[in-house]
């Protein structure tokens, strides 16, 4: 499903990434860890193509990324959601709207919008308070609004990059709780993280990444 | 596609970031302002410029002994010529009273008979500055049969031509210099409404939408922008050129087709603006 092949991605002669093998198979959950500056946003960056390898080879369903054209990087991104530790929500539209935004801009109709948001808000818990502002709610409720508009597409893979970077314990276990469920259903989760008492907590596979390299056998200091 | 998605979304834009393109309207708008006073100064200096060249004349003067049939020949082979707009039998009473007028001497009393010839007076077609064709037009007269002299003032047309140079040279540096900074500055406000917005485009990036439908609405926007930012330069420079004409009678009328231009270019440079503007954030 997800594959790098000696992925590689420099700058300013310095390699971000090394020769990065990887794979991430249907319905899996992972956590990539490393410290700030390992590289981790940058191989989430790789997945969604936001960013092409200098060298190796990143395949995503069906796209490779030695020769995916331009054109298709937005059908690739309609497969793949992704959340953010800032949540990157629109300030200036309600939560129905935030999560009704993801399906517009790709053309889905507007019958089709209305029942998929519901369903998805439903499933992160936030089905009454569709029509509250964004502001309004606590960090761990947009967050969860990320994630359902992360989900309207009904991707194969969620990429969270410190979704619970910004959140109190409480609230960090309630996403991860959300994120086990959505896994459960089939969603592939792959979580960057810092927060290691999550990961005792939900345990799974654990890869690190260290000065660009990864290590698929990880262990938690 | 759907077109109706992004006209909607082209008009909610200035709903979601009112201040922003407020500003970004009001901007376009004294651009353009700029703009259309400097092309109704350009238009009334040209007019000047036209005027000054309309009362250039050829003063062809005549054989006295010739009879009214022979001088109305002459005046028609004068008028057929390509330069030549009008002309004017002038006969010696007429050269008389008018020499009079201009100077205030009494000649007759002086000389006991008018000394002026008969003569006719050649106005050029406007716009005919080059010396070196007038030239020739004089000559080609001077050949005629019962003309006596032709009398062209080559000074005053070479000063026209001078000062009307001058006049283009400084009207297209300042027009350009105008029209640059109007274009810089509706660009760059455009480009900031944009980028007041690009987590809206980083988001709509992130969750698959072509570069086409993100690009559509803002591209609107900036169309309506221009659009509304030139439909209020039109409304200020109307205003104002109609009190302006109850004032100075002698300013000229700015015709239509300014007006059109000027709300054109405002919607070609909205186009502009916002399309290389949003370009900037859709490397992927």
């Amino acid at each position: 499903m997800i594959q790098f092949f000696n992925a590689s991605v420099e700058t300013d002669n310095r390699f971000l990434l090394q020769d990065i093998n990887l794979k991430i198979t249907k319905g899996e959950f992972v956590y990539l860890i490393g410290k700030t500056g390992s590289g981790k946003t940058t191989l989430l960056r790789l997945i969604y193509m936001d960013l092409l390898p200098k060298k190796g080879n990143v395949i995503v369903d069906r796209f490779s990324s030695s020769s995916i054209r331009r054109k298709q990087i937005p059908l690739l991104r309609r497969k793949v959601g992704v959340v953010f530790q800032d949540f990157k929500l629109l300030r200036d539209r309600n939560v129905f709207d935030n999560v009704a935004f993801a399906l517009r801009v790709v053309g889905s109709p507007r019958r089709k919008i209305k029942s998929r948001v519901l369903s998805v808000l439903t499933q992160v818990g936030l089905h009454h308070r569709r029509y509250q502002m964004p502001d309004k709610l606590s960090g761990g409720e947009q967050q969860r609004i990320a994630i359902a508009r992360a989900l309207a597409n009904e991707p194969f893979i969620l990429l969270a990059d410190e979704p619970s970077g910004n959140l109190d314990p409480e609230a960090s276990n309630g996403i991860l709780d959300l994120l086990e469920d959505i896994n459960r259903k089939g969603t592939a989760i792959l979580m960057a993280t810092h927060n290691y008492n999550l990961i005792q907590k939900y345990p799974h596979r654990t890869i690190m990444l260290e000065d660009g390299k990864l290590n698929e056998n990880a262990k938690l200091n | 596609m759907n077109f109706f998605y992004i006209i909607k979304e082209g008009i909610l834009g200035f709903k979601r970031a009112r201040l922003a393109v407020t500003i970004s309207v009001i901007s376009i708008a004294l651009s353009l302002v700029l703009v259309g006073i400097f092309a109704i100064v350009a238009q009334n200096m040209a007019g000047v410029f036209q005027k000054f060249y309309r009362q250039v004349q050829l003063e062809v003067f005549i054989d006295p002994a010739l009879a009214i049939s022979q001088v109305q020949k002459l005046q028609q082979k004068i008028q057929k010529h390509y330069l030549v707009d009008s002309v004017i039998f002038v006969s010696p009473e007429q050269a008389l009273s008018e020499f009079e007028k201009d100077f205030g001497a009494d000649l007759v009393a002086v000389l006991d008979e008018n000394p002026l010839p008969p003569s006719i007076r050649v106005i050029l077609k406007s716009g005919e500055s080059r010396i070196t064709v007038i030239q020739d037009f004089v000559g080609e007269i001077k050949t005629f049969d019962g003309v006596d002299d032709v009398v062209f003032q080559t000074e005053i047309i070479k000063l026209i031509n001078e000062y009307s140079l001058i006049g283009i040279i400084v009207s297209i540096s300042i027009g350009l210099t105008i029209f640059i900074i109007a274009t810089l500055l509706i660009f760059n406000t455009i480009r900031l409404t944009i980028y007041a917005r690009r987590t809206l485009i980083e988001i709509m990036k992130l969750v698959g939408a072509t570069n086409f439908f993100i690009k559509g609405p803002f591209i609107m926007e900036g169309i309506f922008q221009g659009l509304f930012g030139s439909l209020i330069a039109f409304g200020l420079l109307w205003i104002s050129n109609y009190f302006i004409k109850g004032i100075f009678a002698t300013i000229l009328a700015v015709p239509y087709q300014y007006y059109v231009i000027l709300i054109s270019i405002g919607v070609v440079l909205g186009f502009l603006g916002s399309y290389f503007s949003v370009n900037k954030y859709l490397k992927y």
